[in-house]
């Protein structure tokens, strides 16, 4: 039949590729991968790792949670400071393809998930009004226990403007900003960093409206 | 007398937050110097470089997950970041005697980040002797990982493959400690803006 199956244009499926590995908490990770071409077949993969101190091979347990040719590791399945030496097997009815190693320290592989609830209010508390932006921490990072520490940074543009106007707000959940334009809508984006990793992706974009109070009232108390 | 008095009248947080700061700073320097190691390594020097389970510090039991970590008491968690980093003096000593007769084009930046790597080890070494004793920690059992090496090789390869498989055991290891203080960090302070 392999003969026949060759002559119909089918053949063994080619070469997987491993393109990442992350970590949003220091506490679980997921591995993606790029399948080969399936040789016309039903084509299954399969990923494999093993330990650096030891020899034995472990299957993935969960190609699931993390969507389409991904493995999730859990918990129990996460161990930090040693590395995962991994590979991915492609196989149909013709044969088998694996991808080349890769390596991978979870240490090194962080990034977290976006802060949540972003809001930007208002404030009167002076004359001169100001932003107060404020978020929460990704709801997957421990941040109490200190397992993992995370600083913020915002940014903030008038709807007409390409340039983003950067602030770091360090490992605080809010920051103020002053001196923006009255009568302009303002949108605001927010991202985090552990201590030792990777920036988050920007937040989805959250509007806010400085209202359009009277300077001219200010500059006539000068005259 | 005028040290020990102000030592002594730095709270608890204070030195956990300087401690947390210094080992960020030893991990973020390590980082820095494998990049630039790794910018100049030949690709026979790469396949030479040993495996990571051959540190010197690999056999030192240590809690390599958050549940682990999170179950140890603070004196022991201490004492595992105070064993690591004593285990780095000696090796560091070495790092900083051979690094200006390194091959490699960016030697001198090299040199400079470590000696700086050196100097942060002292100041962290001797802050967490201060914590010890403002913790009113019982357990002072540190573990003894001797390091036996006096050379990082003859030839110029293989000095720049031990220098740089040195740098990455201490790169993972000034993590495992960062992680450790930033730990005890929190624990000690009910600071929910930090924490």
């Amino acid at each position: 039949t392999t003969v026949m199956s060759r002559a119909a244009g089918f053949s063994p499926p080619g070469r997987p590729r491993l393109t990442s590995c992350r970590s949003p908490e220091k506490e679980t990770f997921t591995c993606w991968w790029e399948p080969g071409d399936d040789g016309g077949l039903p084509t299954t993969y399969a990923l494999y790792y093993r330990l650096e101190n030891s020899e034995t091979v472990y299957e993935c347990s969960d190609y699931k949670t993390a969507g389409e040719n991904s493995c999730f590791f859990n918990k129990n399945d996460t161990s930090l400071w040693v590395n995962y030496n991994i590979t991915v097997v492609a196989t149909n009815a013709l044969g088998k393809n694996i991808s080349e190693p890769g390596e991978v320290d979870v240490a090194y592989i962080v990034q977290p998930n976006t802060p949540e609830n972003v809001s930007a209010v208002v404030v009167h508390e002076d004359q001169i009004p100001f932003v107060r932006v404020s978020w929460e921490k990704p709801r997957t990072a421990d941040t109490r226990s200190g397992w993992i520490t995370l600083v913020y940074q915002l940014r903030i543009k008038t709807e007409k403007y390409v340039e983003w106007e950067d602030y770091d707000a360090g490992m605080q959940k809010y920051y103020n900003i002053f001196s923006l334009h009255p009568g302009k809508q303002y949108m605001v984006q927010v991202r985090c960093k552990p201590d030792h990793g990777f920036w988050s992706e920007w937040t989805q974009t959250t509007f806010v409206k400085v209202p359009g109070y009277l300077v001219r009232e200010r500059s006539l108390w000068f005259m | 007398m005028c040290v020990f008095v102000s030592i002594n009248a730095v709270g608890l947080n204070d030195l956990l937050e300087r401690a947390s700061q210094l080992s960020e700073k030893l991990h973020s320097l390590s980082t820095s110097l494998t990049n630039d190691l790794d910018s100049h390594l030949p690709p026979v020097g790469r396949m030479m470089i040993p495996r990571p389970s051959m540190c010197h510090t690999s056999s030192l039991q240590i809690p390599n997950d958050k549940d682990q970590a999170l179950r140890i008491p603070e004196d022991e968690l201490l004492s595992l970041a105070r064993s690591l980093l004593l285990a780095w003096s000696d090796p560091l000593t070495l790092l900083s005697s051979e690094a200006s007769s390194l091959e490699h084009p960016e030697r001198n930046t090299i040199n400079t980040k470590t000696q700086e790597l050196q100097d942060s080890i002292r100041s962290l070494g001797t802050g967490l002797e201060h914590l010890v004793h403002k913790m009113g920690s019982s357990s002072d059992d540190l573990s003894d990982l001797p390091f036996n090496t006096n050379s990082l090789g003859q030839d110029k390869t293989s000095q720049l493959v031990n220098f740089h498989f040195l740098l990455s055991c201490f790169r993972r290891d000034s993590h495992k400690i960062d992680s450790f203080l930033k730990v005890l960090r929190c624990r000690a302070a009910k600071r929910p803006e930090i924490c």
